[in-house]
């Protein structure tokens, strides 16, 4: 007898039981049941790469209240809220990040420029601060969070510590009560001693020291950098400097990262910033090229893998550190770029503590708050809604190397002076290039090899 | 034929071969008229004919092997990378690679576990012996056998004499209809089939069904063809002056007024576009979320009463008055692909939309078209090669014929007074007994008493067969023809409203753009090599193309050669692959076998600063310094040893020393032959009229 049965749905099957209930959904993944199927993920990534643009709008706040240009900004280890932010006419904020209110207004912490600004302990309730009134202050603070609160901020510092220079920069050592001045010298300071434990500047150096920082992860070593163009690295156990090396330029800022305790990151006033191992120092692991004037700061994110950076060219610049474990590449191969039209040289720029928003301090006397990634979604985030970003953060990463979704990555504003002044910049290295190879062409053969672009930078290394 | 020059191709190195035989015993074959298993076939003597269709012939990733234990050997080898230096590279891939395999598994295994529950459902015959013939069963014992719910797919509906369903469509998840019917084809009907209720009825007879919105088109007029837009919310109906799209009540919301005359409509719904071709033969496609004709093409072939598309890669089929089938995309004014199938009109056109072939084997969907021709005959046809018909049969019965394939490509065919179902497997093997000319096997045969039958349509995710004649539309049961497993996120008869409105604006934000249809939809995301040599920056004409092809064994050019030696980039600014070229340092193992290759040249790594001058690679440099400063004896052995290396420079020289010697002897022949071959060989405007000088 043959056997017959017909394909009959049930119905009951496909539709909710209840009202409330989601529609069941049944899958097929047989390919031939989804025609264009990279035809449809590659329009949806396009759309995906269109969407993060759109939403691309990193600026959040501007913070108020000094009367001249930010000079540097400060942030404790273990508080998400609380930042410091030290002008040239020698005023002292304590901002919080949270309220976007004023902690803590000195508006004459210093008589003239506060050039360092540090956090005593990791909480955040003790500031230092050292200004080219030749004097180290230290002042206390409230964490504003209520606890520990053992009296609320004091107009008068703690403690002042004078000398006969002034100074550049300040860092304050991780766990001992220990600081460092970077003035003409790198000098070591107990909290509780007037005049410096120690002096650690290089024998043969008699220039500026310009930034002074401690490791985070080995506290006793420290680094600096100055107008003698050097990079130069410190040990307060032996109490003298270790090692430096002499670069082609200055570098302006100096920063460790967090999370690979031999790297250190300059910015430098040839427009670059350099990695370097400390271990080895022949030659920097790597150069990030982009800003078109010099580079005044720099800082890494608490991740390690970003780094952020401001110039003399009004940028700030978002990097991600590809020896970190960062991205291959940034979006569009390049590193992210925030301006604004009145926005000035950036002094300085710090990550906040959850790596989520970027801070950056400007000659126009702001303290501007951006977000990390330009695109992301403030407030309250449905878990739909992140699976969503999730995906669409996949799709762009997979179909970024198509022609048009990448087209749509790369594409990125610049203000006019900062466009015309890289391409300016561009067609004097490129005719530099081309001399030096007609140059080498027209030796003997072998006789000029080209130099490795990291060895160029580097004149010599000492110790 | 073919295979024997494909068989002549062979000759090659055997490293070559080994990898080519590895490439063929792990992977699915079409080989149409294999009937075993592909493994026996291909450890031997394999058809490198193969070869060129491998990657449209392959299984599907998610298909591949169906037990996945039997492919052990394949998927659990991770290769080891061993030819890339880079150790984090190395890592990355392995990595990779490992989870694409684990990734594939999974999806292996949910798609079997969605099978296993499909299997339940799907419809089919089950004959018990070979003297029960599945054609045999009338549609009376296929509904008495299955009862229940099924038995509603078998239906009759009467309009009257003449007034019978002339052109219909389903909607994409088969729940709803619509159809042309009444006198002269002028009502136009959308029903819900599943739910049995009708959603509206228009009238082209009444006028207008809106007052002064001129509606219908003047009113009165018949309808040629009618489809529906991304859902039953809209169709568009081809009337005698225009294209008018009416919403799912019925009323006329748009009139595409640069459309004129047309007589066929289809739509394409991944690219939302409308495809018509009109009495003038002209194609046009119209863009439906934005209104516009994004593109009219003239085919200069006359009145087209014959459109169907792939909808595996939305290249449009049309079928001509003179016979010709030719197809169209958008982007290109003339055919992609045109041949003479018929000895007379075609009548129909359909492409497989199944990816289920001949026996055996899973093939790419959409591979094969059937067409149907007033000739009276029934063609299959192969869309990868157009080389002759895969099949072809006659077919009995007065009146045009119409075919269409269902989801599980059983193909339907209405002749004379029945229609017919034919098997899949058979539909599409060549036919190798001794008349060329034979039916495959009939599985259902239905007659109709109706004369003329007009149109057939198989609808989707069910096994139910509408069919229009000249009386009404009657549906049958065909078991087995339907696919049971429906994607809900593609198309779900049983959606609701809200889901309608969900997928139409997920449908919008996917639109594929109208440049991307192609002939090969596989075309998408792949690397496109074609565009890359096409603009100069490409890796052709620079100093590592000695190397590069050299790997690739591309025959030296003239022009290659010419461009190749005039070109002289520095090192620095090289890419990296040139570099590496130069300094005879490239890889160019591919990144998936990692055999051991006898003619790649893996040199050991020295300096990397190694300046180039003038194009000379390395071992080049080498042998040239190795030269300075021997004896005659040993230089001119080493010259020798030199002489068969054959480079762009070498080929340069050589060219321009022949060039030399032919002038210098044309010279000397023209100093021989003193002014007499001067005279010859000056010419005056009026030497053309001279006799014998013609040519």
């Amino acid at each position: 007898m043959v056997k017959i049965s017909v394909l009959q749905h049930n119905p009951a099957l496909h539709v909710p039981i209840r009202p409330g209930d989601p529609t069941p959904v049944q899958r097929n993944l047989n390919p031939s049941m989804h025609p264009f199927a990279k035809a449809r993920e590659r329009t949806r990534a396009l759309n995906a790469a269109k969407l993060d643009k759109i939403f691309s709008k990193p600026f959040v706040d501007s913070l108020e209240g000094h009367i001249d240009a930010v000079e540097v900004l400060t942030k404790p280890l273990e508080s998400l809220t609380t930042v410091a932010s030290g002008s040239w006419d020698g005023g002292l904020i304590l901002h919080n990040l949270h309220t976007r209110s004023e902690m803590l207004k000195l508006p004459q912490a210093h008589k003239g420029k506060i050039s360092g600004l540090c956090f005593a302990d990791p909480k955040g309730s003790r500031l230092l601060s050292c200004g080219v009134d030749r004097n180290v202050r230290l002042w206390k603070v409230g964490t504003g969070d209520g606890e520990d609160d053992s009296g609320a901020s004091s107009q008068e510092p703690l403690h002042v510590y004078p000398w006969k220079t002034s100074f550049n920069s300040i860092d304050h050592h991780r766990s001992d009560p220990l600081f460092a001045t970077a003035s003409s010298t790198v000098q070591i300071w107990d909290e509780t001693k007037s005049a410096p434990v120690s002096n650690l500047t290089f024998p043969t150096s008699n220039e500026t020291v310009s930034s002074v920082r401690f490791n985070l992860a080995e506290p006793s070593v420290l680094a600096s950098v100055g107008s003698d163009r050097t990079f130069t690295l410190y040990d307060i156990r032996t109490g003298k400097a270790e090692r430096r090396v002499v670069m082609q330029f200055r570098s302006n800022a100096l920063a460790w990262s967090p999370t690979l305790p031999t790297m250190a990151l300059l910015a430098s006033e040839d427009h670059n910033l350099y990695t370097f191992d400390v271990r080895h120092m022949a030659a920097p692991v790597q150069i990030y090229k982009g800003h078109v004037a010099a580079v005044m700061s720099c800082e890494w994110a608490p991740t390690g893998v970003e780094f952020v950076s401001g110039g003399w060219d009004r940028t700030v610049r978002i990097w991600s550190s590809r020896e970190a474990g960062g991205k291959e590449k940034g979006p569009g191969g390049r590193e992210v770029v925030y301006h604004t039209k009145r926005m000035q040289r950036v002094t300085s720029t710090i990550y906040s503590s959850d790596a989520r928003y970027v801070l950056s301090g400007s000659d126009d006397g702001n303290v501007r708050i951006w977000k990390a990634k330009a695109s992301d979604k403030l407030g309250v985030i449905t878990a739909r809604e992140r699976a969503s970003m999730e995906y669409r953060e996949s799709l762009v990463k997979r179909w970024s190397v198509d022609k048009d979704v990448g087209r749509v990555l790369r594409t990125r504003h610049l203000p006019k002076s900062v466009y015309k002044a890289g391409q300016l910049k561009h067609t004097m290295l490129e005719a530099r290039r081309v001399k030096d190879e007609r140059r080498r062409k027209h030796t003997r053969a072998g006789e000029q090899k080209p130099v490795a672009e990291k060895k160029k930078t580097i004149i010599t290394e000492q110790s | 034929m073919d295979a024997l020059i494909a068989r002549a191709d062979t000759i090659r190195p055997l490293s070559e071969l080994k990898v080519v035989k590895t490439r063929d015993s792990g992977k699915g074959k079409a080989k149409a008229n294999s009937k075993g298993k592909s493994k026996d076939t291909s450890t031997s003597n394999s058809d490198y004919t193969l070869q060129s269709i491998s990657s449209h012939a392959n299984v599907p990733k998610s298909l591949a092997p169906l037990d996945p234990s039997s492919s052990k050997s394949k998927n659990d080898e991770v290769p080891k990378y061993n030819h890339i230096a880079n150790k984090k590279l190395r890592s990355q891939l392995v990595h990779q690679h490992a989870l694409n395999s684990n990734l594939s598994k999974n999806a292996l295994e949910t798609q079997q576990n969605l099978l296993s529950l499909a299997a339940d459902d799907a419809g089919s015959i089950q004959v018990t012996g070979p003297l029960e013939k599945t054609w045999r069963i009338s549609q009376d014992e296929i509904v008495a056998s299955v009862g229940g719910e099924a038995v509603k797919g078998r239906r009759e509906l009467t309009f009257g004499p003449g007034q019978g369903a002339k052109r219909m469509k389903w909607s994409q998840n088969g729940r709803h209809l619509v159809f042309i019917s009444g006198k002269g084809g002028t009502k136009v009907s959308s029903v819900d089939w599943m739910g049995g209720n009708v959603n509206c009825e228009v009238d082209l007879l009444a006028g207008s069904n809106l007052a002064g919105a001129g509606g219908n088109g003047g009113g009165g007029e018949a309808a040629r063809d009618v489809t529906f837009l991304q859902d039953q919310s809209f169709f568009a109906v081809a009337q005698k002056r225009n294209v008018f799209v009416y919403d799912r009540d019925g009323v006329e919301v748009h009139r595409l007024n640069n459309i004129i005359d047309p007589l066929r409509l289809d739509f394409l719904p991944w690219h939302w576009l409308l495809v018509a071709v009109t009495n003038s033969g002209h194609l046009s496609y119209t863009d439906t979320t934005t209104g516009t004709q994004i593109a009219v093409h003239r085919t200069k072939l006359g009145a087209c009463n014959t459109l169907t598309q792939n909808r595996h890669n939305a290249v449009v089929h049309l079928g001509h008055q003179n016979g010709c089938v030719t197809l169209w995309t958008p982007n290109l004014p003339k055919p992609a692909v045109q041949i003479l199938s018929h000895m007379g009109p075609v009548t129909s056109i359909s492409v497989n939309p199944s990816d289920g072939g001949s026996a055996g084997s899973v093939n790419m969907p959409g591979r094969y078209m059937a067409t149907a021709g007033r000739d009276g005959k029934i063609k299959i046809w192969d869309c990868r090669n157009w080389k002759g018909v895969v099949r072809e049969w006659a077919v009995r019965g007065a009146g045009d014929v119409e075919l269409e394939w269902s989801q599980k490509g059983y193909l339907g065919v209405l002749s004379g007074g029945s229609v017919n179902v034919y098997h899949p497997p058979h539909i599409v093997t060549p036919y190798t007994g001794s008349s060329s000319s034979s039916a495959p096997p009939l599985y259902l045969s239905h007659p109709i008493p109706h004369k003329p039958l007009q149109c057939l349509r198989f609808e989707p995710f069910s096994d139910v067969l509408a069919v229009g004649h000249n009386k009404g539309l009657s549906s049958i049961l065909v078991p087995g023809v339907g696919e049971p497993q429906f994607d809900s996120l593609e198309a779900d008869p049983f959606e609701n409203a809200k889901a309608r409105r969900e997928r139409e604006v997920k449908g919008l934000l996917d639109k594929i753009q109208p440049d991307l249809i192609t002939l090969d939809p596989s075309m998408v995301g792949k690397f496109d090599s074609a565009a890359l040599s096409a603009s100069g920056s490409s890796l052709v004409a620079t100093a590592a193309q000695s190397l590069l092809d050299k790997s690739d064994k591309v025959k030296w050019g003239a022009n290659v050669q010419v461009k190749n030696v005039g070109v002289d980039v520095p090192f620095s600014r090289m890419k990296r692959v040139e570099r590496l070229a130069v300094q005879g340092k490239l890889d160019t193992t591919g990144a998936g076998d990692d055999s051991e290759d006898s003619d790649v040249e893996m040199k050991e790594g020295g300096d990397g600063d190694s300046d180039d001058e003038g194009g000379l690679t390395r071992e080049e440099m080498s042998k040239k310094r190795k030269m300075r400063g021997k004896n005659k004896s040993l230089k001119r052995y080493l010259r020798k040893q030199r002489k068969n290396v054959v480079d762009p420079q070498v080929l340069a020289v050589r060219a321009k020393v022949d060039r030399m010697r032919e002038e210098a002897k044309a010279k000397k022949l023209q100093m021989k032959t003193g002014g007499a071959g001067e005279e010859t060989k000056r010419k005056s405007a009026l030497d053309r009229f001279k006799a014998g000088s013609g040519k």
